[in-house]
């Protein structure tokens, strides 16, 4: 096995292990919001959105949070991270994996869209 | 009335349908979502997000392998990334009537693929230009159904680039994945085989919800109750579309195809007149 073939063989790992995660972990959140809430509503209610100024920012505070008592929403919130996160993590993995080739090409083109990506999540 | 529990059971057929017909869930969720009353920016915004799993999960077996051309990928990323971003931006920005009018007006552009698909053969092409060739957009893949390995080399770069960034643009604005316009762009201009093409496409779709999403994620416009059912429930659709998907005809795919995208583009047409 080549090692171009070992490079789509494990972005294809961490593509598929990130979904299964990231679903397992909102179907979970889903169960827990009933168990907490006694209703499956949708609601628009601010505190069920996520957003923020800084994506990254966004990942520490949610872990650092206090959520006892709202452990639906935490849930919930770390599986769409999870998931905005598996592209991205493919994304590092790639100028990585071009910077060992040495193929000077493919590193500029993943890293533009790395850089562009990061600024566009964190700015 | 629409609760997580009903928005997942209605999440999986759309998945499966979208897998089927090549149109992608979320072109189907987004107007299904107005319909039962989500404000259409939050509906665009939340099916950016649940593109990322049906377009990562069903590309991780194609990536592993070895049909999806990941330079390709990589260099038409580029493209699309920047087109989503703008993309987003302007959604965020507009009034949403005119949402409705650029949704209904993408999809009449899905019924000249389809057309494409049915005349056009795919046909391993000679000579290569310089900006393709120096990206070493090339590659092969054992095609299964033909029992060997099919060389191609990639075609107008810049060209197709540019025609990425369109799709890019309608795939953030509109909170869908575009790809039957990503696949035309790559099988007409690109000249990558069909198989290529759409695992390809898939490839893409991913990263380029991301960079939409990075824009709806700081606009506010991400509600969990509706991103984690939605999530759920068409990745399971999806992956059930993709197992039968070779069981069906071409005939009933064709006609079930024109049957939706006639509805989806009635439903925001009238919706965007009624609005005005």
């Amino acid at each position: 096995m080549n090692s171009e073939h070992r490079f789509d063989q494990a972005i294809g790992y961490v593509l598929i292990t990130g979904v299964v995660i990231s679903l397992l972990v909102e179907a979970t959140g889903i169960l827990l919001y009933y168990l907490s809430y006694s209703h499956f509503k949708i609601s628009s209610e601010r505190t069920l959105f996520i957003h923020g100024k800084d994506f990254f920012d966004f990942v520490i505070e949610l872990f650092k949070g206090d959520y006892a008592g709202k452990r639906a929403v935490f849930l919930m919130s770390v599986g769409v991270v999870i998931l905005i996160l598996t592209p991205y993590i493919r994304l590092l993995m790639s100028v990585l994996y071009f910077a060992w080739e040495k193929n000077t090409k493919y590193i500029f083109i993943t890293l533009f869209v790395l850089l562009l990506l990061t600024i566009s999540l964190a700015a | 009335m629409l609760n997580m529990v009903s928005l997942l059971l209605i999440s999986a057929p759309v998945g499966f349908l979208g897998a089927l017909t090549g149109l992608g869930g979320a072109s189907i969720l987004v107007p299904l979502l107005i319909l039962l009353g989500i404000p259409v920016k939050e509906a665009i915004a939340s099916c950016m997000v649940t593109i990322i799993a049906t377009s990562s999960g069903s590309a991780s077996s194609y990536v592993r392998k070895g049909i999806t051309n990941v330079k390709v990928a990589f260099y038409l990323e580029m493209f699309t990334t920047v087109g989503a971003i703008v993309g987003a931006t302007i959604t965020t920005v507009i009034a949403p009537v005119y949402l409705y009018f650029f949704f209904a007006g993408f999809l009449i552009t899905s019924f000249f693929r389809l057309k494409e698909k049915v005349t056009g053969d795919f046909a391993v092409p000679e000579y290569q230009d310089k900006l393709s060739r120096w990206l070493d957009l090339h590659g092969s893949y054992f095609d299964e159904a033909k029992s060997k390995l099919i060389e191609y080399k990639v075609q107008n770069a810049l060209l197709g680039g540019l025609g990425m960034l369109i799709a890019g643009l309608a795939a953030g604005m509109l909170g869908i994945g575009a790809g039957a316009f990503k696949v035309t762009v790559q099988e007409s201009i690109l000249k990558l085989p069909p198989k290529v093409s759409s695992t390809t496409s898939n490839f893409i779709i991913g990263m380029t919800a991301l960079a939409g999403t990075s824009i709806y994620f700081f606009s506010g416009l991400l509600n969990l109750t509706l991103m984690a059912p939605m999530a759920v429930g068409t990745t399971l659709g999806a992956v059930a579309g993709g197992r039968v998907l070779n069981k069906l005809g071409n005939r009933t795919l064709r006609i079930l195809f024109y049957v939706i995208v006639a509805f989806l583009i009635a439903q925001m047409l009238y919706k965007g007149v009624t609005s005005v």
